[in-house]
């Protein structure tokens, strides 16, 4: 299963170079982009941080309880990570209706179109991973995970916790800072 | 669910007794890094399609680009049109190898080769529509030109999933080899999943002109392009070695070898 590493690293390096492209867009049209920064919810951005960390710590545990073959306690927490994953999908789409329900689309400008582009990526992300987790959760209740066969469970947890890191990125990059004046 | 990979790499004596012809085998091996070097240095460079032509631009800049580059961009789409077929051959190559791992009913092989052949239609396509326009430039008004651009831009980009069938195709079967050395290393099938993945967001073009999702964006062109562009040869270097390791496997089996 190594090969999922180059999965991984080219995810990262695809949104590196979004971030880089995001960024020098941004340089362009600073104007625009700092006045639509401001009309984000950042408060929901702080949520759907808070969301993901949790998910990607409960994931964390569950991996660590397969490793002591602690087979109990694992199903528990990767079912939280998946809950979590949910909580996310629905924090976002209502981040979105909130936005189309003022007019706001990824045509309103560039601002809103990298909005749109970046967090839709991630959030195709996300239901990947809730789904690779909802997979994970249904072996681990089969005991089909055990200290000496956990590199699938790992796989699984390693794109968990990729997710996770984009959005630490991303919400920052979007929400959070502000145009040198 | 078993499948015929669980039962192990396909030995020569399980297929039926003819020779095989490697020769052949390795000769369209070699077609993919034809096709690419084709399609990027004849489509892409002398065409001036890397970088594209803005989506963004009027029908008439985008009449007068075809005018300004009439000869290049007729070179690049006529030859590249002619050898878009290499991507065919070179589909047959990889199928006959996943034959090896899934036996020779299995199902994923003939995606491939099937994939790989359709894949050529709209590429072909594409370079007849872009060379057309650029043949007819003086007698065409500028909304046509503009409107045959977007025809090839829309049908080559679109047309994705035929490519991602093939390729996910290939990741399923060269990640199921249980040869101790793999075939086709899981580092390549991976990237496989990379680049099938990064097809999707070209669904956005006919919608947008401008920013990350536009045909010459950093997502729907630089992106979804030169992951494919990289999977290409390094699906070329390893189909082109597992030819030689299934002449070795079939000659330690005393099978007969042309």
């Amino acid at each position: 299963m190594d090969g999922v590493w180059v999965f991984i690293g080219a995810d990262s390096v695809i949104f590196a170079i979004l971030f880089l492209t995001f960024m020098q867009d941004r340089h362009a049209d600073a104007a625009v982009f700092e006045a639509s920064r401001q009309t984000l919810n950042a408060d929901l951005g702080g949520l759907d941080t808070l969301i993901l960390l949790t998910s990607s710590w409960l994931v964390a545990l569950a991996v660590q309880a397969v490793k002591r073959d602690e087979l109990n306690r694992a199903p528990r927490y990767l079912l939280g990570g998946v809950l979590t994953g949910l909580m996310f999908v629905a924090s976002k789409s209502t981040e979105y209706g909130q936005k189309f329900a003022v007019g706001i689309t990824p045509a309103t400008d560039p601002f809103y179109m990298w909005y749109f582009t970046l967090t839709g990526i991630h959030l195709a992300h996300v239901l990947l991973g809730t789904g690779l987790l909802t997979f994970a959760w249904r072996r681990s209740r089969q005991r089909r995970f055990d200290s000496g066969n956990r590199a699938v469970l790992e796989c699984v947890a390693s794109f968990w916790h990729l997710v996770d890191l984009l959005w630490i990125v991303l919400f920052p990059l979007l929400y959070l800072m502000r145009m040198a004046s | 669910m078993a499948t015929d990979a669980d039962a192990g790499p396909i030995r020569s004596t399980q297929l039926e007794p003819y020779p095989t012809d490697f020769t052949s085998w390795k000769f369209l091996a070699w077609m993919g890094p034809v096709f690419l070097a084709a399609f990027f240095g004849l489509w892409g460079v002398l065409a001036g399609n890397i970088p594209p032509f803005p989506p963004s631009a009027s029908a008439e800049e985008v009449w007068q680009n075809y005018h300004d580059h009439r000869l290049a961009i007729m070179i690049g789409m006529t030859v590249c049109l002619s050898l878009t077929a290499c991507y065919m051959a070179w589909g047959v190559a990889i199928s006959q190898v996943m034959q090896r791992i899934e036996g020779p009913n299995g199902i994923w092989s003939k995606v491939e080769m099937m994939g790989a052949t359709i894949t050529c239609a709209p590429i072909m396509t594409a370079c007849a529509i872009w060379a057309t326009a650029a043949h007819e430039i003086d007698s065409i008004t500028p909304q046509t030109a503009h409107m045959l651009y977007w025809f090839g831009w829309l049908l080559i980009d679109l047309a994705y999933l035929v490519t991602s069938f093939k390729i996910a195709g290939c990741s399923i079967v060269f990640m199921r080899d249980r040869r101790a050395k793999k075939l086709v290393p899981d580092a390549v099938s991976w990237w496989g999943w990379v680049t099938v993945a990064s097809f999707f967001v070209v669904n956005a073009i006919p919608f947008v002109t401008t920013g990350p999702l536009a045909f010459n964006g950093v997502i729907s062109f630089w992106i979804a392009f030169f992951t494919w562009f990289f999977w290409i040869p390094s699906m070329s270097y390893f189909i082109i070695k597992a030819v030689d390791r299934i002449k070795a496997e079939d000659a330690a089996d005393g099978r007969r070898i042309d």
